[in-house]
């Protein structure tokens, strides 16, 4: 929401008396309709966060640019190491940016793709869409309830077009699994058991340091808490951390959880009750449960999700497969759920975001008059279709939050160690104060929501 | 009051005392068994420590303060573990007992002599758990340069008035260079902060990377 009191870099110089020249950019969006790219141009876009899965989205987006699609005006990282390569890797002309918000005030940049770490998506979200960017978000959206009520509210007001990475929906066999379910296929679903691998534990701990010189430290911490570097908190695993990441039920709960509200039909819901226990590595910086098992319970409808993170050898096999089917191949499917119905059941895969259906949903020839369900044209042009026409995307930043939810409601109750109630219409936990509070956490000044 | 009525009276008050002297030692023991396992060199036995540290309380955190600084970092790290355990145990609905306890003994760690590690770890526990008791030491820390900020966000979590007046006085007091920060808290508890402008879209890093010609 834009706060009255809030300058940008312009207001703020003018302010100041600074006698800058500002250069005027004329924005793309300018002989489409107002807050809206029209149609046949080409999207102006910037990157935050191009080292890792930012890496990977910036190089998937280069081939959009190769196609005329896109064109990339800026690439940004608090590492100077990863931004100069991606600076070099973009070509002429890209500008390059430790701080994004120097791409806030780039009227001509129609869209963001972030990802950035999970800290981050929070603040650099509301931020974006209150300059009126669109965004393509790794998930997961958000750390904590408070994030997430934000999050939705800035993109609703400012009107723009969010995708949250979570891409196994957009993959042809979500569509096929899907489409098997809603069917009646395994008859009414009562009950989704996820399961994962364990999280990593941190068998090489070492003492906190000065950060490297490439590194901007206060940058990369950004709202959260000050406290020493350490070199395992980034940069990748930052995921294995509590404040951070979260753990596998965030990093791919984002996934798998996502799925599931999307296949029984529950995006806009949420549990009554969540309850977990977890296994705590034995040492080392990184706090994320290794072992976790969780139940949430969701009324009217009333079925039964899980989460559980368990050894590797309890994880059930995938199916053999040639790799021609239509999901392709996808690294380690170690991960995924069990749909539970009342005439059968139904497994699905995962890995890194892809998604497998079970044989029988892949052979399954719908009949006359079968429902069908959305069938997305791939994450990223469902996301240039939601900007150009206002759809909604597959991984909406509602359903995105809804899913975050999930799993930040199954860390807070293995954290607190106690079941928690949740109000999904207030988006409120009820009758535990702690839990209340935790709800939100304060942010490091200036990066704030 | 008769001799054999003073005599039973006697007997009580001893026998209550030695039920006094026998819980501080059990407690005591229990508090030593906690430490005894977080110093321990097994990582193991330093996990069932400090996973089994909520119930033992309030009167371990004091203790385990004093380890959270050991100089190895697995030992200081399952201490620091342990308090936390304690305050997400304390914070259980129906255990404002407890909370109070453990609170007051927090408290008693915000003070000067205890390292600035702790210090910031307590003012967190405290945004979870902390009452209106807990605003006027916070608050005083508002003046300190290492702490201001985790103080800041320490009240900003704080429920009720007294947190809020708390910020409003610290703004007046505070030195240029933290007003902004104070303001941001102010304004996320829904009071308008007028003459200070949020800044948060103002970008200020600069990058030594050039674009590629």
């Amino acid at each position: 929401m834009k706060q009255s009191n809030q300058l940008n870099r312009r207001e703020f110089l003018a302010a100041a008396g600074a006698a800058a020249s500002i250069p005027y950019f004329i924005p793309s969006t300018v002989l489409a309709a107002p807050g809206r790219t029209g149609a046949n141009e080409r999207l102006i876009m910037a990157h935050v966060g191009v080292g890792g899965r930012g890496g990977r989205l910036f190089r998937e987006m280069k081939k959009f640019r190769d196609t005329g699609a896109v064109k990339v005006a800026a690439v940004c990282d608090v590492d100077e190491t990863r931004l100069a390569k991606a600076a070099k890797e973009a070509g002429a002309d890209v500008a390059a940016y430790r701080d994004y918000r120097y791409i806030l005030e780039r009227r001509d940049i129609d869209a963001v793709v972030i990802g950035t770490p999970d800290h981050w998506h929070g603040v650099q979200t509301v931020h974006m869409a209150e300059c009126d960017k669109h965004m393509y978000l790794e998930k997961p959206a958000s750390c904590t309830i408070e994030e997430g009520k934000a999050m939705v509210a800035a993109v609703k007001e400012n009107r723009v077009s969010v995708q949250v990475g979570s891409q196994g929906r957009s993959q042809p066999e979500a569509y096929l699994a899907h489409r098997y379910l809603v069917n009646g296929n395994i008859g009414h679903i009562s009950r989704v058991d996820c399961f994962h691998y364990p999280s990593p534990e941190d068998n090489n701990p070492v003492p906190d340091s000065d950060p490297p010189p490439e590194l901007d430290w206060d940058m990369w911490l950004g709202p959260l808490r000050w406290r020493p570097y350490n070199k395992r908190y980034c940069h990748g695993t930052f995921r294995w951390l509590l404040e951070s990441g979260g753990g596998q039920i965030r990093d791919r709960g984002a996934h798998v959880m996502s799925c599931a509200m999307w296949w029984m039909g529950a995006d806009g819901t949420g549990p009554v009750t969540v309850e977990a226990t977890g296994t705590p590595p034995t040492k080392g910086l990184w706090d994320s449960a290794v072992l976790m098992e969780v139940t949430y319970t969701f009324k009217n409808p009333d079925w039964t999700l899980t989460w559980t993170q368990m050894p590797n050898e309890e994880i059930p096999p995938a199916e053999e497969r040639t790799g021609k089917e239509p999901g392709g191949r996808i690294v380690r499917p170690g991960y995924g759920a069990i749909y539970r119905g009342d005439k059968g059941q139904f497994i699905h895969w995962g890995g890194d975001g892809g998604t497998w259906a079970e044989k029988k949903a892949r052979e399954w020839v719908p009949p006359s008059g079968a429902k069908d369900v959305y069938k997305s044209p791939g994450h990223m042009e469902d996301w240039f279709k939601g900007i150009k026409t206002g759809a909604k995307t597959i991984m909406n930043i509602e359903a995105a939050v809804g899913a975050a939810n999930l799993c930040i409601l199954g860390n807070l109750s293995y954290i607190l160690g106690r079941k928690l109630k949740w109000d999904q219409a207030k988006q409120e936990i009820v009758g535990d104060e702690q839990a209340r509070r935790m709800m939100s956490r304060p942010q490091r000044h200036p990066y704030h929501l | 009051m008769s001799m054999n009525n003073l005599k039973k009276a006697s007997l009580a008050a001893a026998a209550t005392g030695v039920m006094v002297g026998t819980a501080d030692a059990a407690r005591r023991r229990r508090v030593d068994r906690l430490i005894g396992k977080i110093k321990d060199s097994s990582d193991k036995v330093r996990t069932e420590g400090w996973l089994s540290a909520g119930e033992v309380g309030a009167p371990a955190v004091e203790p385990l303060a004093k380890v959270m600084t050991d100089e190895d970092l697995e030992v200081a790290r399952a201490a620091k573990r342990a308090l936390w355990k304690i305050v997400r145990h304390t914070g259980r609905p129906r255990a404002a007992k407890e909370k109070r306890a453990v609170q007051t003994k927090l408290l008693e760690l915000l003070g000067d002599g205890q390292p600035v590690s702790v210090r910031r770890e307590v003012l967190w526990m405290l945004s979870e758990i902390g009452s209106f008791k807990s605003v006027k030491p916070i608050a005083g820390l508002l003046s300190n340069k290492q702490l201001r900020e985790d103080a800041r966000m320490a009240l900003e979590r704080i429920p009720g008035r007294g947190a809020v007046k708390a910020l409003k006085a610290g703004l007046k007091a505070a030195p240029e260079d933290f007003k902004l920060n104070i303001a941001q808290s102010l304004r996320k508890r829904g009071t308008d902060v007028p003459g200070l402008a949020c800044v948060k879209l103002v970008p200020t890093k600069k990058t030594n990377v050039k674009p590629a010609r």
